[in-house]
C-alpha cells in the first residue's frame, strides 16, 4: 500500500517539486498539502499522514512550532524539516524535538528519497 | 576612517555572501550561473531612486525578505518579469518557453529563490562573523523595478537620508538572464557592525 505523505512550503513550486520526486520514485501518494505550520498542524489531526515534509520558515506558525504541536499530538509522527537555513542551531533544535531528519535547499531527489526511506526505516 | 572599515567590511560580507549565493543558484536553476556584485555604495535614497527608474525602468517580479537577529537587514531580490517565466522553467527542470504566463508557480518561484538567496546571505553572517540571523517569510511583489524599489526602501526613508546598498547582477550562462538583489542595514545595523570592527 503507498505511504500518504503530507508536504508543508508556504511555497507552491517547492510542494511541487516533492510531489513530484515521491511520484516519479512510485509507492507514495501526496495527499495533502499546506501553505503554513498552522494549517499542517490541523490537516495532520485530520489525515493522519504517514509522514510530514516540513519546512521551516513560513507565515503564521514556522515549522519548528508545527513540528512540536504535531508530535504533541502523536509522539510517533515523522516529520522529515526542509530548509533553506543550513544553520546548525535551527536543525539540531528540530531533531532534539523529534524530527526523523532534515533536507537543505535546494535540494537533490536522491536526497528527498533518502530521508523518506530512513524515516520509513528502508535502507 | 571608521566608515571606511565599516564598509569594507560590509563589501566583504557582501563578496562572501554573494559567493554563497552564486553556488545556492547554481545548483537550483542546474546550469551554470553566475552573480557579480557590481557595486557596494552609500547612496542618496531618492538620487538612488531616481537613478533606478533611469535604468530598471521595466515590469519585474520580487521577493522582500527581512533578516531579523544581532544584524537586522532588509533583502530584495528582482528578475524582469518575462525572464521569471524562463526561471520557472528552468527550477522545474523543464526546457525554457514551456510556461508561457504568469502563474501561482511563477510568483513561487521568485519566492523561493528569495528565501534561498536569503538564506545563503544569513549562512555567511553566522559561519563567517557568527553573527546569527533568520530571514522571515518573502513577500511577493509584480510592479515596475522602480516602484518595488521604491517599497523596499520606504522604512529605512523615514529615518535616514542616505543608504547603504549592495547591488549584484546575477546571470545565467545559457539563457542570460539578468536579476539583482540588495541588502539594505536596518536600524543600528550600521552601527553594531561598527562596534564589531572597531573591537576587532
Amino acid at each position: 500500500m503507498a505511504k500518504r505523505i503530507m508536504t508543508v512550503d508556504d511555497a507552491s513550486i517547492i510542494r511541487l517539486m516533492i510531489k513530484d520526486i515521491l511520484v516519479e520514485c512510485g509507492g507514495y501518494d501526496v495527499i495533502a498539502e499546506c501553505s503554513s505550520g498552522r494549517e499542517a498542524v490541523d490537516k495532520y489531526k485530520e489525515l493522519r499522514p504517514d509522514l510530514v515534509t516540513m519546512d521551516i520558515v513560513m507565515p503564521e506558525m514556522d515549522g519548528i512550532q508545527a513540528l512540536e504541536e504535531i508530535l504533541k499530538f502523536d509522539p510517533d509522527a515523522k516529520v522529515v524539516m526542509v530548509t533553506a537555513i543550513d544553520q546548525r542551531e535551527s536543525l539540531m533544535k528540530a531533531i532534539r524535538l523529534g524530527a526523523t531528519d532534515y533536507i537543505v535547499k535546494p535540494f537533490e531527489a536522491d536526497r528527498v528519497m533518502a530521508a523518506v526511506q530512513k524515516a520509513f526505516g528502508v535502507a | 576612517m571608521e566608515a571606511k572599515k565599516v564598509h569594507r567590511a560590509l563589501q566583504l560580507v557582501a563578496s562572501l555572501s554573494i559567493d554563497k549565493a552564486s553556488q545556492v543558484f547554481s545548483k537550483m536553476i542546474k546550469v551554470g550561473a553566475k552573480i557579480e556584485l557590481e557595486k557596494v555604495y552609500v547612496a542618496d535614497i531618492s538620487r538612488a531612486t531616481e537613478e533606478l527608474m533611469v535604468t530598471d525602468d521595466f515590469d519585474v517580479i520580487g521577493a522582500f525578505v527581512d533578516l531579523v537577529g544581532d544584524m537586522p537587514f532588509k533583502f530584495l531580490f528582482y528578475v524582469a518579469a518575462d525572464d521569471s517565466l524562463a526561471l520557472t522553467d528552468l527550477i522545474l527542470h523543464r526546457e525554457p518557453g514551456v510556461t508561457k504566463k504568469f502563474d501561482l508557480y511563477v510568483s513561487s518561484t521568485v519566492q523561493e529563490l528569495g528565501n534561498v538567496l536569503a538564506s545563503a546571505v544569513t549562512n555567511v553572517f553566522a559561519s563567517d562573523f557568527q553573527i546569527q540571523m533568520k530571514p522571515t517569510p518573502p513577500q511577493v511583489v509584480h510592479d515596475f523595478a522602480s516602484t518595488v524599489f521604491g517599497e523596499y526602501i520606504m522604512e529605512a526613508a523615514a529615518d535616514q537620508n542616505e543608504i547603504l546598498m549592495i547591488e549584484s547582477m546575477f546571470k545565467v550562462v545559457r539563457m542570460d538572464i539578468k536579476c539583482r538583489m540588495f541588502l539594505l542595514p536596518k536600524g543600528d545595523t550600521q552601527k553594531t557592525l561598527s562596534g564589531i570592527i572597531g573591537a576587532a
